[in-house]
């Protein structure tokens, strides 16, 4: 690659995108090929798209008042990413990838192996208690 | 070539790119195990291809990690480049000459022409979750006393005050995010060519997509970099890119060529 991320103080600043990443990048976005080919066009059993899936809103703010009774207001660290935040991934902007996620799911460790994006699939895919029976992703 | 009844390989497209433009070689792509991308020419344009077993249905973390590291290589390889949307397969290598490349032609090589030179940088943010509700709890005093109120009631009579905590504190957050996702685009907007947002939410309060030509590449890094360090402790932020302009493809080339943004 012509491009090497330069080192940026502040921000990170990853050279490959993780899974993550990629799903909020590239899903539902870009040319639609059906537009242009009828014809030829093969069908494939696509193991992502889908499943939107809306959640009762209820759900979502009891999460965020048990994150707020959690908070120890004493203490002034503030650290460490948002489980909360993953949690919402779920009830919040990103029903469309759901799919995605739970298809992509099972795969994460082997990926997180050899992608080097570590810490970062790890915060961001850690597994987390779900409140609603999981959407499974068909696995072939 | 063109065989009627369901066989053992099609063509996987990524995208669109000039006919002379270099292939990404070793980029593994689409497929288990991913084979060798490779353009389908048809005159001064090509699509880039790969076989995939037709009968394996799609969508893998490989997959889809494949999907965005051939089109994000050709990117930073300053290859103008217009992404399909992930998925798109077709019978054979001819289907794609005949029924893809020769109609469009003139249509793809417009968009890439204004393509030329540009390239998606992504910015995405999350908030430190700890410091964003101290923040709100001490600039809210009806959400602090609220909570104060639920830590005196027994979990079991409190529901519905903890409810209505929950949907202050979220409609705070989204409030802020709302800000936070304004000042992103005001800072970094003017060095892009275009600016697409994504809608903010209080778990991704930042994420924007802009294009940017490649003489404002390192600027705009910088300044991406300035708006990381007024907001350290407070949001995370992410640079990702040079990127496939994901965001931009469809607009470039309905708009068939650049004058929709210069």
């Amino acid at each position: 690659m012509s491009v090497a991320p330069r080192s940026s103080n502040y921000m990170s600043r990853p050279s490959s995108s993780g899974l993550v990443d990629v799903i909020d990048l590239i899903l539902d976005k870009g040319l639609v090929i059906d537009i242009y080919i009828r014809v030829s066009l093969v069908g494939i059993e696509l193991l992502t798209i889908d499943a939107r899936i809306v959640v009762a809103s209820v759900d979502t703010y009891l999460r965020f008042a048990e994150a707020v009774n959690r908070l120890d207001i004493t203490q002034d660290r503030s650290e460490g990413l948002p489980q909360l935040v993953n949690d919402m991934q779920e009830g919040g902007a990103r029903h469309k990838t759901r799919g995605a996620l739970e298809g992509v799911k099972e795969k994460v460790t082997d990926l997180i192996g050899g992608d080097g994006e570590e810490d970062e699939e790890e915060q961001e895919e850690r597994p987390r208690r779900r409140t609603r029976p999981a959407r499974k992703g068909r696995e072939q | 070539m063109s065989g009627t009844l369901p066989s053992d390989s099609a063509c996987y497209v990524y995208g669109i790119v000039p006919a002379d433009a270099p292939v990404p070689e070793e980029v593994l792509g689409v497929g288990d195990p991913p084979a060798p991308v490779v353009p389908v020419q048809h005159g001064e344009v090509a699509a880039l291809v790969s076989e995939i077993d037709p009968r394996r249905p799609l969508g893998t973390p490989q997959d889809l990690i494949g999907h965005a590291r051939v089109l994000d290589a050709v990117a930073a390889g300053r290859t103008p480049v217009l992404p399909f949307r992930f998925g798109a397969v077709v019978r054979d290598a001819a289907a794609v000459t005949d029924e893809l490349l020769a109609p469009q032609q003139e249509r793809f090589l417009a968009a890439l022409e204004g393509l030329e030179g540009f390239a998606q940088f992504t910015v995405r943010g999350a908030y430190r979750q700890d410091r964003v509700l101290r923040e709100i709890l001490e600039q809210r005093p009806d959400v602090a006393r609220l909570r104060e109120e639920i830590a005196a009631l027994p979990e079991d009579a409190s529901r519905y005050q903890q409810i209505r905590l929950g949907e202050l504190v979220s409609e705070e957050l989204t409030a802020r995010a709302r800000a936070d996702a304004d000042e992103l685009a005001a800072r970094l907007g003017p060095l892009a060519a275009a600016t697409a947002r994504a809608d903010s939410s209080a778990d991704q309060p930042v994420n924007a997509s802009f294009l940017v030509a490649e003489d404002s590449w390192e600027e705009f890094e910088r300044a991406a970099d300035g708006l990381a360090a007024t907001w350290e402790g407070r949001i995370d932020l992410r640079l990702l890119g040079p990127l496939a302009p994901y965001d931009f493809a469809s607009q470039l080339v309905d708009a068939r060529g650049r004058d929709s943004w210069d």
